[in-house]
């Protein structure tokens, strides 16, 4: 088991995602502090950290949306000032569109003039069988269930082929049982994709079942506490040893008050 | 209705029709006891012109298409010969729909791009503050000194009756719009402001955008025949001609007519609205 691992150097070239000393505050509060990461190409980095520790936070300003107060993002060497197609986003609470049928959703990303697919229709049929949602392409969002709203958020993010795709807690409001499958249908999109992954969550557990490396956040302000390289293959079963250990030494971590010198040594 | 001992479905079933009925022979019974009402109240008022009867206005209602008149369209130039009342109709439709259209058509416009764009915002609220509470009706000098007072006058007055709760309804649905929804279409590779407001804040808006038009069509029915009131010609203008002349009976018998258009166009258009929010 990896305890923790060097500093990430900037300039190395499979580093898909450098986040350098990256702060931002609203209002009076401090959401994020000088927090520096850096995820590698093709690789399963989940982020997780207490509730308000700033880990949506810093998947928007990594997806465009929100603008550093200091620090960069450098995605591919250079410098993040906006969204961009190279980033796809699934978020929490799906944010589809609710007049767009489950293909009208998919395709809308297809629709920009930037999209070069020869054949549009032939790639939302693939992705809504990826998904596991064939014969509810014409359904609207309020016919859906949870689970389901969010595999169309999957597959609407996947249909532009980002590089990276940023997650976050998409499968916090989905029952347990279609979580575990959601889990493994998004272990499988990522073999077949080998995208760039990022995962923000709050549940242990999830992390530690889908995560090449976890990045654990603290709260107040938001600042890297430690991460962890998860070393057990894949199907991961919650029950087995390693895996009890791992979430037991992530709830530790999380414990851990935070100190400015341990961070240095360990983020 | 029920008994204790029977329960289930079919029960609860029987009291779903049974107060369907029960609604529909309420309301029934209270078209029965107005018209009673009025029936006696017109038989013991004098003179009888004060309170027209139920039966004399029916008369007067079965006349409008008993009759016919000669009207002209504007712009054509034609003449049409239509049954009487079918005839002011269409002549107070020359102006309304129109002016529905038109009033829709910009208020909703200036509202969207108002709603979107915070500097037009802080540009334009005062003043739309300050014309915002002129009723529309108060325009009508402007409408004659302007256009004179026959349909483009009439015309008018209705756009702007139109364009105000038109204007509101985008205004508001525009402000709604999730913010959740526009980043959603940021990541996709939405990137211009005109796009987004096209492919996101306008559908996104759409319902407000339908229960606003849907409003307008109601409340310009107010508005046109207040405007024929001053003399455009059409339904309002006949209801006045008609009581000068102390035919009260057919006075009613517009109004009826009025109430008449004003429900066909609303049940029409709800029944757009259903189909066009489908995905509500």
């Amino acid at each position: 088991m990896a305890l923790s691992e060097p500093a990430p150097d900037p300039v190395k070239s499979d580093r898909k995602i450098v986040v350098d000393g990256v702060s931002k505050a609203y209002d009076t509060v401090q959401a994020l502090s000088e927090v520096s990461l850096a995820v590698q190409e093709g690789e399963f980095c989940c982020i997780v950290g207490p509730s308000g520790c700033g880990k949506t936070t810093l998947l928007r300003t990594i997806a465009g949306l929100e603008d550093a107060n200091s620090g960069s993002i450098l995605v591919d060497g250079d410098r993040v000032t906006g969204p961009g197609l190279d980033r796809g986003m699934v978020f929490q609470e799906y944010a589809l569109f609710p007049w767009r049928t489950v293909c009208g959703n998919i395709r809308f990303g297809l629709d920009r003039p930037a999209c070069d697919c020869v054949d549009c229709e032939q790639r939302i049929r693939e992705l809504v069988n990826l998904v596991g949602l064939s014969g509810f392409e014409d359904a609207y969002p309020k016919e859906l269930s949870g689970g389901m709203k969010q595999r169309v958020g999957i597959a609407r993010a996947l249909a532009v082929d980002p590089e990276i795709l940023l997650l976050d807690e998409p499968f916090g409001s989905v029952d347990a049982r279609t979580r575990d499958r959601l889990h493994d249908e998004l272990l499988d999109i990522w073999a077949e994709t080998q995208q760039t992954v990022v995962f923000v969550t709050h549940d242990i557990d999830e992390a530690v079942k889908l995560a090449d490396r976890i990045v654990v956040l603290d709260d107040d302000p938001g600042t890297v506490q430690s991460t962890v390289t998860v070393d057990i293959d894949h199907p991961r079963k919650r029950t087995s040893h390693e895996f009890v250990e791992y979430v037991a030494r992530i709830r530790d971590e999380l414990g851990r008050p935070s100190d400015a010198n341990q961070r240095n040594n360990n983020f | 209705m029920s008994t204790p001992t029977d329960t289930g479905s079919d029960t609860l079933l029987d009291v779903g029709v049974d107060g369907n009925l029960r609604r529909y022979l309420r309301g029934l019974s209270g078209l029965a006891i107005f018209l009673l009402v009025w029936w006696v109240g017109a038989l013991t008022t004098q003179p009888s012109y004060l309170v027209p009867g139920p039966v004399d206005a029916a008369r007067a209602f079965a006349e409008l298409f008993t009759t016919s008149t000669r009207i002209a369209a504007p712009l054509a130039g034609l003449e049409l010969v239509l049954p009487t009342g079918l005839a002011h109709l269409t002549q107070t439709l020359f102006h309304y729909i129109p002016g529905l259209l038109l009033g829709a058509v910009c208020g909703s416009s200036l509202g969207l791009v108002m709603g979107w764009n915070g500097v037009l915002d802080d540009w334009l609220r005062p003043l739309i503050r300050v014309l915002r509470p002129i009723p529309p009706l108060a325009w009508i000098v402007f409408a004659i000194v302007w256009f004179g007072i026959h349909h483009t006058g009439a015309a008018f007055i209705v756009f702007v009756g139109a364009f105000w709760i038109n204007f509101y309804a985008a205004y508001g649905g525009v402000e709604g719009v999730s913010s959740e929804l526009t980043d959603a279409a940021s990541t996709l590779g939405v990137e211009r402001d005109l796009s987004m407001l096209k492919l996101v804040a306008l559908p996104s808006a759409a319902p407000q955008l339908l229960t606003g038009f849907r409003t307008s069509i109601g409340r310009c029915w107010m508005i046109v025949v207040g405007a024929e009131l001053f003399g455009a010609p059409g339904v309002g203008y006949e209801i006045i001609n008609a009581a000068n002349n102390l035919a009260m009976e057919t006075s009613v018998a517009y109004m009826f007519l009025i109430s008449l258009a004003f429900l066909t166009m609303d049940v029409g258009f709800r029944l757009l609205e259903r189909r066009v929010l489908a995905w509500r």
